[in-house]
């Protein structure tokens, strides 16, 4: 099959950038989306042009690297898939795909397709964690979970920091991604001593970065490929609050 | 203690449009039931209206009201220009993700709010206008007669069918707003949370039902 | 130089205590003055960084992604092996120390396995005090399950993504030393070069991938926790910028590169779909406790699988080992598939696939519980495939996946280059020839969290290290040899593509230096390789700027270290001689068709000397000796 493609081109940060057409021919079925892309950029480079610029790494869903916004959609239009599980079988032939970089004033565009999510990590940084130093770890069996709070927890644990909340959200919103670590961490034990100091600042750096506010309208689930439900968020509304009038 | 930074934080700024808008929600429930007297004739409506305005504690209630009102607006406008500047480059094609996932609960109401509280408070300064600060007409008793008042202002189609659009914008506001307010302020137990969110939506639908009631009721009372 | 493995002395359970004493200490007043670091942000380079934080060191951390939570670490499925037996089923230390040796068909030393295992039970500890949030059981206690062919229960798991969830562990520790301001990342750098002065690894040479600028960085000690080379293959379950740059260009200024020929092929991935294809999907091992392997006993049988009656198909698996059936170690598993295949009997459409087959386990066990245990391996497996496994067997084959050989390194986790460590996959030293499931991320973690900092610590207290300034000669030397190469491979404006050439040399490794070698393939694999090597510099096309974000120069450089390491790869497998693990050589087989190790002649690590691209590498022998554990032909009938 062959597909026409719109991509957004920027040569670096700060730089204009525009929409510019492509064809790609010989497109197989049963190829992802970013080999696709691979099959383009080979041409290109054939041509002596510079290769649209894309970050991917593991191609199974799981690192979080890939993220475009295919046809207005983050991560294109498979439920609970990441970008590169989108397999063009999903495409019609001749069919046009407009792809651009997730947009936010706290992803900036490095070039292309490519943003600088690094916020992601001062957030991180500012307490997603629990402190303990390596060595006095207790026997891991001393402290029993229930199972469905350690099922829970895994649920938020899983989110794999792509940013697909924050391309999807009105408000260029990262509250999601933060919810999730908070939810993660909140629910354990060995989490709850530093429940209160970890929301009050991994909030206070999550709005320091420029992300937006929560409308609550849960896009980013939607487009969520750990599919980590907004209910993360209304949880970390409860620990801030909570944290507040202690 | 609560420091003022944490109150200016995404988090806090939604807590306060939330608790705002939902004082203001208790408002209209206790101004429709009051407003309801009007079915009951004039003598019952005017002493209901004259006891409250002739209450020296009404200032601070009025006050209090406006208070609600200007966070709410002050804190929600701010925050959608923060909102805008989150996100500099918009992008050239935008696609709701419902097809992909229908668990999003984006709604044109959701997407609306800025317009519909834009227009709620036109219309909330119209309806000053129109009534608090309108024509003083006064009964034998010599007290003031709202319910004339009312009876005159209603008699006009035009009147009543502005009235009646503003409370379809402000039941579409709220439709948004009750369920964003229990997420704001954090409830989100599977069992509960739509159980709310649906009590309160059929709480917004009956004070829309109410509100609408009056300009048609009073319409038609002038008619006759 | 002699290779000195420096294994302390004393009984098997006693060697790390020992050692751990002996170690000099650095005064905490002290580890501010010593700048470590830490090159790549897997499981072993965000422990090691996180840790040695912890102590008070100053950590430099890089790595290629815009995150150190991307590193590949994070794909890792199935689980982590620790000797808690906690399922009383007679797990040890001991225990795990003896499979993984056996597991790895005795070419792995002892003490660095023992150690390893030991080291299993304090890692859970640590990861269950980090919050990771493992599987549990309804009692509140943590679930384990057997894996990959172990006969007892001892792999931890969180789901299908345990992998992930302890690189986040980690990353979270390392974020937090990032807070308190003793660990400084710098990502999107891809380390060039090792800067050694005076015979000591003293610095890297990095790329800004960003800016295209290149930055010289001084430390006392250098921990290269870059990963391993399974991309050399081209297809592999790796992602696709896995690379060896990092360790290649370490072994190139002086560091010995160990077994590299010991590369594990893992038995259940999704078959090639096409030439399109990037990279290939690992289905979890786990899938093997309940699928059952088979291909139709007649040759060329193209019916779809439904239609082949049970009497005319072979689980071979189960035939030609009846205790282990269709959980045989992987190098096992993985040869038998080819077996089959190369006779005519594989499945799809390229007759390069077997079946993994569920219908068994679905009529036993019913369908919602083949759901619960694997329906998100299903579900991927669907989406790549668009097949239905739950109706229509799946389709498997063996893919490239881990590699057990690496830069050589010493008891202490130090490479033949003094201050220059090398941690986790990048290194050669536990696995052997062959590695279990559930051992890579106990390996990685262990280096990270529980040996680097005494073994570091030791090195920083008792060497000798003079002031060296990031203006020595030695720095700009290197950057200007690592300008030189990037400049050389703009300047080339040939007619092929990096991936055209990336996908030759993978073919070549794959068909040579793949599942069966012998010694002509490997003849021929050296020639093509060579051959390849100079084409690539004389045919190869970059377009872009060098001072931007340019993805396509950053693989360029990686294929072309590929170019000389694959060189390596193909000697080391005609050199080693017979049969062992993950190396298969055609000639040395038992009559029914098993690896055939010799012991006598092949029984210690290969570590290649560097001497120039094209030249031959020196050879150095670390013999191997098996105090505890005696070889025995591996056997899983």
């Amino acid at each position: 099959m062959t597909v026409k493609l719109r991509v957004w081109r920027q040569t670096g940060p700060g730089q204009p950038g525009r929409m510019v057409d492509y064809v790609a021919h010989n497109v197989h079925p049963d190829m992802s989306f970013l080999e696709m892309l691979d099959v383009v950029n080979e041409d290109l480079i054939r041509k002596g042009e510079d290769p649209i610029a894309f970050d991917s790494d593991c191609r199974e869903g799981i690192c979080g690297s890939c993220g475009l916004v295919i046809d207005g959609i983050p991560h294109g239009p498979d439920k609970g898939a990441t970008t590169c599980q989108v397999h063009m079988r999903r495409f019609t032939n001749s069919e046009t795909i407009t792809i651009e970089p997730f947009r936010a004033r706290a992803f900036p565009v490095l070039k292309d397709l490519v943003v600088d999510r690094t916020a992601f990590d001062r957030i991180i940084a500012a307490g997603g964690y629990v402190s303990v130093n390596v060595g006095g770890a207790p026997d891991a069996n001393s402290l029993p979970i229930a199972k469905d709070v350690a099922d829970q927890a895994m649920d938020s644990a899983q989110c794999i920091g792509c940013g697909a909340c924050v391309a999807a959200c009105k408000n260029a919103a990262a509250h999601l991604f933060t919810s999730a670590k908070i939810t993660h961490l909140g629910l354990l034990p060995q989490g709850e001593a530093e429940r209160s100091r970890r929301v009050i600042r991994m909030v206070a750096q999550m709005d320091g970065e420029g992300f937006g506010s929560c409308s609550n309208e849960g896009e980013c689930e939607a487009v969520c490929p750990k599919e980590i439900p907004i209910s993360n968020i209304a949880r970390m509304n409860r620990d801030f609050l909570r944290a507040l009038i202690r | 203690m609560i420091p003022q930074k944490a109150l200016s934080s995404s988090i806090g700024s939604k807590f306060l449009i939330a608790l705002t808008g939902l004082s203001l929600v208790l408002f209209l429930v206790a101004h429709l039931a009051g407003n309801l007297l009007f079915i009951a004739g004039p003598d019952a409506f005017n002493h209901y209206s004259h006891s409250l305005i002739s209450n020296p504690l009404v200032y601070g209630a009025e006050a209090g009201l406006l208070a609600l009102f200007v966070l709410h607006i002050v804190k929600t406008v701010w925050m959608f220009a923060a909102n805008r500047t989150a996100r500099p480059e918009r992008y050239a094609v935008r696609k709701w993700a419902r097809k992909k996932n229908p668990s999003s609960r984006k709604t044109v109401a959701s997407t609306t709010m800025i317009l519909t509280g834009s227009i709620t408070l036109l219309f909330v300064i119209t309806h000053l206008v129109t009534f608090k600060f309108g024509p003083y007409y006064e009964t034998a008793e010599g007290i003031r007669d709202l319910y004339r008042l009312q009876l005159a202002v209603f008699s006009d189609p035009t009147y009543v069918g502005f009235y009646l659009f503003c409370m379809a914008v402000i039941f579409f506001h709220l439709w948004h707003g009750i369920s964003s307010a229990a997420q704001s302020f954090g409830i989100d137990s599977p069992h509960w949370t739509p159980r709310i969110i649906w009590t309160a939506r059929l709480v917004t639908a009956l004070l829309a039902a109410g509100f609408g009631l009056l300009p048609v009721f009073t319409f038609a009372l002038s008619v006759n | 130089m002699k290779l000195e493995s420096r294994v302390p002395s004393g009984a098997i359970t006693d060697k790390w205590d020992r050692r751990k004493f002996e170690n000099k200490l650095v005064n905490p007043a002290n580890r501010r003055k010593f700048d470590v670091i830490v090159v790549g942000t897997g499981l072993a380079g965000a422990s090691a960084a996180a840790s040695l934080g912890e102590l008070g060191y100053p950590v430099k951390v890089f790595g290629i992604h815009d995150s150190p939570r991307r590193a590949h670490s994070i794909a890792a499925q199935g689980g982590i092996n620790a000797a808690k037996n906690y399922r009383n089923d007679g797990d040890s230390v001991y225990r795990l120390f003896y499979d993984t040796i056996k597991g790895g068909d005795y070419r792995a030393r002892e003490a660095n396995v023992y150690r390893l295992a030991q080291m299993s039970v304090n890692i859970i500890d640590q990861c269950v005090a980090q919050g990771v949030p493992f599987a549990r059981e309804y009692g509140g206690l943590l679930d384990n399950r057997s894996f990959g062919g172990a006969q007892v229960s001892r792999t931890f798991y969180a789901r299908g993504q345990t992998g992930q969830q302890l690189l986040l562990g980690a990353y979270q520790s390392m974020m937090r030393q990032v807070d308190a301001g003793t660990v400084t990342l710098y990502q999107r750098r891809e380390m060039l070069d090792l800067v050694v002065v005076n015979g000591q690894a003293r610095g890297i040479v990095c790329r800004n991938l960003v800016t295209g600028e290149l930055e010289s960085h001084g430390a006392h000690a250098v921990l290269l926790c870059t990963g391993g080379y399974g991309t050399v293959f081209y297809l592999s379950t790796n992602a696709v910028n896995s690379n060896v740059t990092a360790a290649w260009r370490a072994h190139k200024r002086g560091a010995y590169f160990a077994n590299p020929c010991f590369t594990q092929i893992h038995p259940t991935c999704i078959p090639v779909s096409g030439d399109h294809q990037s990279k290939l999907t690992l289905m979890s091992e786990s899938l093997r406790n309940d699928g059952r392997v088979w291909v139709p006993k007649q040759q060329g049988d193209k019916r779809p699988p439904a239609q082949i009656p049970d009497a005319e198909r072979d689980y071979y698996l189960e035939r030609r080992y009846p205790t282990f059936g269709n959980l045989v170690p992987r190098d096992v598993a993985s040869r038998a598939a080819k077996g089959v295949c190369d006779e005519g009997r594989g499945a799809g459409d390229s007759g390069l696939s077997v079946y993994l087959d569920f219908a068994d386990a679905i009529r036993r066990n019913g369908i919602d519980t083949i759901k619960a245990r694997y329906g998100n391996l299903f579900d991927m497996y669907t989406r790549i495939t668009d097949e239905n496994p739950y109706q229509v067997p799946m389709r498997i084959y063996p893919a490239a996946h881990y590699a057990m050989g690496g830069l050589w390194v010493d008891y202490n986790l130090m490479s033949t280059v003094p201050g220059l460590f090398v941690l986790g996959e990048a290194n050669f030293s536990d696995h052997g020839a062959n590695r279990l499931g559930a051992s890579a991320l106990m390996q990685g973690l262990a280096d990270g969290y529980f040996v680097a900092p005494y073994t570091v610590a030791n090195y920083l207290g008792s060497a000798a290290l003079p002031a060296v300034l990031g203006t020595h000669e030695a720095f700009s030397q290197a950057r200007a040899e690592a300008q030189a190469r990037i400049d050389r491979v703009l300047k080339v404006k040939g007619t092929r593509t990096v991936r055209e050439f990336h996908r030759a040399i993978g073919a070549i490794c794959w068909d040579h230096v793949g599942m069966a070698r012998n010694e002509a393939g490997l003849n021929r694999a050296i020639a093509d390789i060579r051959r390849l090597r100079d084409e690539f510099w004389q045919d190869v096309t970059v377009p872009g700027d060098p001072n931007n974000l340019n993805p396509g120069l950053d693989y360029a450089g990686r294929v072309a270290d590929y170019m000389e390491f694959a060189e390596l790869l193909a000697l080391d497998a005609l050199e080693r001689r017979e049969s062992c693990g993950g190396h298969f050589r055609e000639e040395f087989q038992t009559a029914d068709g098993e690896a055939l190790r010799k012991d006598d002649e092949y029984a210690y690590v290969a570590a290649w000397q560097f001497t120039g691209v094209g030249a031959r590498p020196a050879l150095h022998k670390e013999r191997l000796v098996f105090e505890e554990v005696h070889p025995s032909q591996r056997s899983y009938k």
